[in-house]
């Protein structure tokens, strides 16, 4: 597990990461996400070891990470790019070289790879040759090979087609499967929705909400509707709800008192129809509106 | 559960997802470290480039081709005809007969004509010379112009042959009346031809090291940024250390850079050989191998400040910038290498980086006490350590920094 610990990054006056504290479980996809300059990247060029650490720590296996622990991290920096004018093959051997691993395996893993996203033919072109898309793939590679203790990826989907994001999902799941830790920034919420495990949400540098994707959608003042025959305007007068919305009908509320949402139904039935009762989780985008507001 | 991970190295994870390396892991210490890795890719990428390989051609073909034209200069002979009539003949023999041993680019043919009405005819012609007697003396009659080189021959042969035939008449030999009559040349300042050799060679020094500190300074800028701009240096400075990088970046150019030299100076050796200045050849060699010395000192000391360059920029666009002081730094190596003399060249002899060309020239021209190169050479040496060290601290920090031209001052302040 990847603990991240209370980190802090100043740049002069402003502070870019304030005290941002979060976990990345052993095989599972955390997205983190947030609007731009909110402070992703930073996070994860610390976790990485390539930007100093003001405050807090980055902990790995229980204890606090090495630069040994790094080289064993796959990782995606934010602008994509790996040598314009070099054979891709050979930058990836060589990139796996750099990380310890022989330059045979390398090259074997490395073709394998390639060829698992159609790229086999294209070994010995130059990177700048390849489409942006095919270049991302390239670059995952890169982050994979030798095989990685965890993940770090930042914006790993950004710029590819829905197919090539599926691919790129598939392959981030043979990951997780074998207890691999993936952490991947995002935008596309409904992306982050569709593939993480857990979630984590930062705003103006901070954490602002964490938790798995289902957590996150239980967590804050319960919700409910209530859609019955008459006026719902009754709902106003009860004890440990807040109203949100009436229409005709039709009632948003929100409990404040656990239970209170029973004294609500027992009363609608009492005087009338019951259409339609229940709980309403609000979307991950509605979350993230409101966290990040 | 245990991942193979296909390296050798088997890491283990568990059920909370703990690892622990059994071996040492990934390969920190195994095979080849990584500034080696460093350096032969710098190095492959570049013997694989075609302008490189293009460049390096071309200047070899300059090399080749000067020298083939000093060479084809000293070898060719001009033939000249002279005409002489039947009495001359004799006198015309003895010029060709001698000619090659006084002007080895002169050679003669006689051609005899029946009287002088056909001499005049033949000089119209093709005839490049008419010896022929005159009132006092003989006299060499041409169409036109004088031919320089005929001329010199003509003079000392007659000169001769007259000398003996009058020394015959009063009874005694040449050899007797020439005795004691001999100058032989001594030079006070050494000799003229050698000190323009030696001029020549040490203009080709300077010029070799400004060129490659300016070429393969300008690629090395320009490889940092590449690697800054397109982050993949995040990805490299997760995997080993940034002083690996950079010394392996080093490491690789001035390998390339030593190696073109090499090629450059053995070309340039070899080839002079062929030419009038063979005799110098053996005395250069001592001078040579000094030049490559302080090449590689002088190099590696302004490498690491191209790096610097380099790692400053956020953009390609941005080297202009971040290079041009030590252009203009580069320029004033080759200017002190070219126009210093005297006390100056003494002082910048010992002062680096001009030191880096200045010292090979006074070795060249035999002004310089055997400690005075070793000397420099630790001078240059120590101020090499010097940029290296506050080089790798600048290429550190600023390399990671993003968003705009990081000046010098924020590079060497600022928290890593």
């Amino acid at each position: 597990m990847l603990e991240i610990r209370e980190l802090t990054r100043r740049f002069g006056t402003t502070t870019a990461v304030d005290r941002v504290t979060f976990d990345v479980p052993a095989g599972q996809m955390t997205g983190f996400v947030g609007g731009n300059g909110a402070g992703k990247t930073t996070t994860m060029r610390m976790v990485m070891g390539v930007l100093g650490i003001d405050a807090g720590e980055v902990r790995w296996d229980g204890r606090p990470i090495t630069r040994l622990d790094r080289r064993t991290f796959g990782y995606m920096p934010e602008e994509r790019g790996l040598y314009p004018k070099q054979p891709i093959l050979d930058q990836l051997v060589y990139l796996a070289q750099l990380k310890g691993m022989p330059g045979r395996a390398a090259r074997r893993e490395a073709t394998l790879l390639l060829e698992g996203f159609g790229l086999g033919d294209r070994t010995r072109d130059h990177l700048e040759k390849l489409s942006l898309g095919n270049q991302q793939r390239v670059q995952i590679v890169a982050a994979v090979l030798p095989r990685p203790a965890a993940l770090v990826l930042d914006e790993p989907f950004s710029g590819l087609d829905p197919a090539a994001v599926d691919s790129m999902a598939d392959l981030l799941r043979d990951y997780t499967r074998d207890g691999v830790p993936v952490l991947f920034s995002s935008h596309q919420l409904d992306l982050v929705e569709r593939l993480c495990d857990r979630l984590v949400v930062l705003s103006s540098g901070r954490v602002v909400a964490a938790g798995s994707v289902g957590e996150l959608r239980e967590s804050g003042t319960p919700r409910f509707r209530l859609v019955g025959g008459a006026d719902a305007g009754w709902v106003r007068d009860l004890r440990g709800v807040d109203v949100l919305d009436v229409e005709g009908g039709d009632v948003l509320f929100e409990v404040n008192e656990p239970g209170a949402e029973q004294g609500v139904i027992a009363e609608a039935a009492r005087r009338g129809t019951v259409h339609e009762f229940g709980r309403v989780r609000p979307a991950l985008s509605d979350i993230y509106r409101e966290v990040t507001a | 559960m245990t991942i193979d991970t296909d390296n050798g190295a088997r890491q283990r994870v568990d059920q909370h997802g703990d690892r622990s390396r059994t071996d040492s892991g990934t390969g920190e210490g195994r095979g080849a470290p990584a500034w080696l890795l460093v350096t032969r890719r710098e190095v492959l990428a570049k013997l694989t480039d075609r302008t490189f390989l293009l460049g390096t051609a071309v200047m070899v073909a300059l090399i080749v081709g000067f020298m083939g034209v000093q060479a084809w200069q000293s070898e060719s002979t001009s033939t000249y005809t002279v005409v002489a009539t039947a009495d001359a003949v004799p006198m015309a023999e003895a010029v060709a007969e001698q000619a090659p041993s006084i002007d080895d680019t002169v050679e003669v043919e006689v051609d005899e004509v029946a009287d002088e009405g056909a001499a005049r005819a033949a000089l119209r012609a093709d005839a490049d010379a008419w010896l022929h007697p005159g009132d006092d003396g003989w006299v060499l009659t041409t169409e036109s112009g004088e031919e320089a080189g005929l001329t010199r021959v003509v003079e000392t042969v007659v000169r001769q042959e007259v000398l003996d035939d009058n020394a015959s008449e009063a009874g005694v030999s040449l050899a007797q009346l020439e005795r004691g009559t001999q100058v032989s040349p001594a030079f006070l300042e050494g000799d003229a031809e050698k000190a323009g050799f030696a001029h020549a060679v040490g203009f080709a020094f300077v010029f070799l090291f400004y060129i490659a500190a300016l070429l393969f300074g300008m690629q090395l800028a320009s490889s940092v940024i590449e690697e800054k701009q397109s982050r993949i240096v995040e990805i490299i400075a997760a995997a080993i250390p940034l002083r690996q990088l950079l010394a392996g970046k080093i490491l690789g150019n001035t390998v390339l850079a030593l190696l073109q030299v090499l090629v450059y100076v053995a070309v340039g050796l070899v080839g002079m050989a062929f030419t009038p200045y063979k005799t110098y050849v053996a005395g250069i060699t001592g001078p040579v191998a000094w030049f490559v010395l302080f090449f590689v000192a002088g190099f590696i000391a302004l490498a690491c400040l191209w790096a610097v360059a380099g790692s400053l920029a956020s953009r390609t666009e941005d080297l202009q910038a971040t290079t041009t002081p030590l252009t203009v730094a580069i320029m004033g190596v080759f200017f002190a290498g070219l126009f210093l003399d005297g006390r100056g060249q003494v002082v910048a002899s010992f002062v680096p980086p001009l030191s880096a060309v200045v010292m090979p020239q006074r070795i060249l021209a035999g002004t310089a006490e055997w400690w005075e190169p070793l000397v420099a050479l630790a001078l240059l040496a120590a101020f090499a350590l010097v940029t290296v060290r506050i080089g790798e601290r600048v290429y550190r920090r600023a390399l990671m920094r993003t968003g705009g031209r990081v000046s010098l001052r924020q590079a060497w302040s600022t928290a890593e």
